[in-house]
């Protein structure tokens, strides 16, 4: 993933006065910096293999073993899912889990599991795994975005 | 006690809900009830059924917007559900009522019944009932279609089925629970049932309106979709009748007739004994003249598979005409025999006056998930234009029943795509349909049904069906234009895959065979909310060593492009007066992938259409229908539109935004001289919301 120093960093560097706040800054915003997205790695593997047991628990009775939706659920994978969720954030769609879901308990899951499963279903549709995890609180999540085809370049 | 205002009894749910249930509201001193917001009985017009009427033809003959104007709609008012229930929700299907300025409907997580002053939105009064454990066991749960209007001409009532399957009755003036109707306003629907349920885990539930006609409000029945039912002796969706001012169960129509009653015999070896579903849990409709209630009943327990319901089995997926104030049934017609594709009927046949044959006959059109449009005579139940039985293939799942033939109405002809064959299959460039070619080499294809196949690692991984489980169309229904005899329709055109698999865990179901793919092991489907020890996963069997690498998993796509040709998602008006399709559009913008693609780069492709489940809305000139996705605009904003068709032509003319997708389906009414267009939507990240449009008024 590239970013560019001026456009995300440029005024906290100002702001700061330091270089090196500034670098720390630039450290601990990269995965969810401005304009990153599902495409540059939102999700480390490990996580999405947690998620995958933990939606097999809580998902998979409505939501189908291999996302596809059921008769009472949307699919979590493919094109409706991926043209529904185009262009809102990773937070979007955790805070849609976290507060929905399971429908037999709401908010019954922890921030961690559902960043598990919403790993889980990012890898299932195709988004690349990344070194940093997803993280579990959606304050945290509000500068990536899932975007349904792959942006060029 | 402290006096209670109005805003304090709308802030304070609990209160209310406490006041009312214990009857003492009324007398409550310093409190009044909100005032009915001002209206004129003589030119306002109302909406006093889930879809306009008891015929359900979702019809009303207003022009004030219009082709030359639809485009300068604005934004009356919005109305967010998220504060009511305990969480958001995002699955807002209600309709609203317009009786006197207001607007009736149920809405939010719980399902709450609310009343809004239709012309600014405001709550008037809302009512919540707690259930607990009972609600979040439910099968069917979150706002449901809306809620239905009963008056004498003095008294007025609001009823509507909680999550939990109690019909309230509410005095529609403040949103107060009748004393006289059942217990203290509401009665338990698990009881008096003809059959002994526990009330707190029993799979039924309803989220459809009830029906009111004269004094009689009639309640269906809907369970857990039926791929891999817990049991094959589920609860039995019978249908009752209730008096609407007392709540005492006048009539119940069984679905599944017990031994001695008409259509017994349907079934073989006695299995209506024990099986369950046959719900309605559709819209239904009425002609108040005929006397006769339409109920469109679902299958019996088992979507894919019919292992324990051999022979036909009456009264699954027919159309029953029963008499209004005994339940009788009169008539019915079965539109699948022994069905196999969780043909459910999905909303309420529109009763329509149509010439035929040199004079007028009172008829009724039944959309489908099928794509067919099941034309009626509705005094008789005989077929407007011949509906003829054709053989049909036979399966292979060990202990399945097929019947040989199924019903084919000879007219109007069907409106969506049936049956899979290499024509179907995308086609945007060789090279895809190449793909999808090989793709469905694994699969059984044929035409409309094709029975499911056992799913085997080896292949064939199932049948592959169109239109998929879920329609065609759905529970939305369609509307029609009494002026020119059409029925409007909006369809999804969906390829989906049914395989059937052996099933030895009893945890997860008693079925020996249930739908499923092959190497992925059964899970268990339930009550949403009921507690199940088994729902852990349990992981595949290890394949064998050299076996073929099996079904692949996730969506049945070609390089993320859907297998189907589009139009995935169509509007249809047919011609009753001649049985024919008179137009036929795509409905909703080309979805965001498919947009971008990189496999379609130059390609000129034309509006595709979006699949969901959608009802369309008729006035004097327009068709109008929300679109069921989301998809980014011109301008970069997610969102979906609103849009007007010229009824005679299909062609477009208006579209407004709408930041989400329609949830439910569209209204209109006419007050205080302006014409309001009122639709709920949600979905994605979006949760529910009610939107009102009108004209400014320059306009």
């Amino acid at each position: 993933m590239r970013i560019s120093w001026k456009n995300t960093q440029g005024r906290t560097a100002l702001l700061a006065g330091t270089g090196l706040l500034a670098m720390t800054a630039a450290v601990a915003t990269r995965a969810q910096s401005a304009g990153s997205s599902v495409w540059s790695g939102a999700y480390t593997a490990e996580q999405a293999d947690r998620g995958k047991a933990a939606y097999a628990t809580n998902c998979a009775a409505c939501h189908g073993p291999t996302l596809t939706g059921g008769d009472s659920a949307p699919p979590l994978s493919g094109g409706v899912f991926l043209n529904n969720w185009n262009g809102t954030t990773t937070g979007d769609l955790f805070a849609r889990i976290h507060d929905t879901m399971p429908a037999s308990d709401p908010g019954s899951l922890g921030g961690k599991t559902v960043a598990d499963i919403e790993a889980f279903i990012f890898q299932a549709n195709g988004f690349p795994a990344g070194t940093t995890p997803l993280p579990s609180d959606p304050q945290l999540m509000t500068g990536t975005k899932i975007l349904g085809t792959k942006p060029a370049g | 006690m402290p006096s209670l205002s109005r805003r304090s009894l709308l802030l304070s749910t609990g209160a209310t809900l406490l006041l009312a249930r214990a009857g003492f509201a009324q007398r409550a001193p310093g409190w009044t009830p909100p005032p009915i917001p001002p209206h004129d009985p003589k030119v306002d017009t109302e909406w006093r059924h889930y879809a306009a009427d008891q015929a359900n033809t979702r019809y009303a003959p207003l022009d004030q917007i219009n082709a030359a104007n639809f485009n300068n709609l604005e934004v009356a008012w919005r109305f967010k559900t998220d504060a009511l229930g305990n969480r958001k929700e995002y699955q807002f299907e209600a309709t609203p009522l317009l009786v006197k300025g207001r607007l009736f409907l149920t809405a939010g997580a719980r399902r709450d019944c609310v009343a809004l002053d239709a012309a600014t939105g405001e709550m008037l009064w809302m009512y919540r009932m707690d259930e607990g454990q009972r609600a979040a066991n439910a099968p069917r749960q979150l706002s449901g279609h809306g809620c239905s209007y009963w008056t004498d001409g003095t008294i007025e009532r609001v009823l509507f089925v909680t999550t939990g399957y109690r019909l309230v009755s509410l005095d529609a003036a403040t949103g107060i629970p009748d004393p006289d109707f059942g217990d203290k306003g509401a009665i338990d629907l698990k009881s008096d049932f003809d059959q002994e349920i526990d009330p707190l885990t029993a799979d039924v539930g309803l989220h459809a309106t009830p029906l009111v006609v004269k004094n009689v409000i009639v309640v269906g029945a809907s369970h857990s979709a039926g791929d891999v039912p817990a049991t094959r002796f589920n609860v039995k969706g019978y249908v009752r009748g209730f008096d609407v001012k007392t709540g005492k169960r006048l009539w119940t129509f069984h679905t599944i007739p017990k031994k001695g009653e008409f259509g017994y015999d349907t079934w073989l070896d006695g299995n209506a004994d024990q099986a369950g579903n046959a719900g309605v849990w559709a819209q239904m409709s009425a002609d108040e003249e005929l006397g006769l209630v339409y109920l469109p009943v679902e299958l019996p327990t088992g979507d894919e598979m019919g292992l324990y319901r051999h022979g036909p089995a009456l009264f699954g997926e027919s159309l029953v005409a029963v008499d209004i104030m005994t339940g009788q049934r009169k008539w019915h017609y079965q539109f699948v025999h022994h069905g196999l594709w969780d043909r459910d009927i999905p909303c309420a046949p529109i009763l329509c006056d149509i010439p035929h044959d040199g004079k007028m006959v009172k008829a009724l059109a039944q959309p489908s998930k099928q794509a067919f449009l099941y034309v009626l005579n509705r005094e008789t139940g005989k077929p407007i234009w011949p509906i003829v039985e054709r053989k049909v293939a036979a399966g292979d799942v060990p202990g399945e029943w097929y019947s040989p033939t199924q019903p084919f109405p000879t007219k109007p002809p069907a409106y969506d795509r049936q049956g899979v064959t290499p024509d179907d299959l995308i086609d945007f460039t060789p090279e895809l349909h190449a793909q999808a070619l090989d793709l469905v080499k694994n699969y059984v294809i044929g035409p409309l049904y094709t029975p499911p196949t056992l799913s085997k690692v080896s292949g064939p991984f199932g049948t592959l069906i169109a239109p998929g489980v879920q329609g065609g169309t759905n529970w939305p229904g369609g509307c029609y234009d009494p002026e020119t005899c059409k029925v409007y329709v909006y369809s999804k055109t969906v390829i989906q895959l049914v395989g059937i698999v052996p099933n030895t865990d009893k945890n997860v179901s008693d079925f020996a065979y249930v739908h499923g793919m092959a190497g992925i092991a059964p899970q268990a489907q339930r009550a949403m909310g009921a507690a199940n020890e088994y729902a852990g996963f349990r992981p595949p069997p290890p394949p064998p060593p050299g076996a073929p690498k099996g079904p692949r998993l996730g969506p049945l796509t070609v390089q993320g492009l859907p297998l189907v040709k589009p139009p995935y998602g169509r509007i249809t008006a047919i011609d009753l007066t001649k049985g024919d399709i008179a137009w036929q559009i795509a409905h909703g913008e080309t979805p965001d992938n498919i947009r971008n693609h990189p496999a379609l780069k130059g390609l000129k492709i034309p509006r595709t259409g979006r699949e969901g489940n959608l009802g369309p809305l008729c006035t004097k000139t327009l068709v109008i229908c929300g679109e069921s996705g989301f998809f980014t605009n011109a301008q970069g904003v997610r969102g979906a539109m609103l849009r007007a068709y010229d009824k005679a032509t299909g062609e477009e003319k208006g579209a407004v935004y709408i930041p989400a997708p329609q949830s439910g389906s569209p209204m209109t009414y006419m007050l205080r001289g302006r014409q309001y267009i009122v639709v709920a939507i949600g979905g994605g990240n979006y949760s529910g919301e009610l939107v009102a449009f009108k004209l400014p008024k320059e306009s």
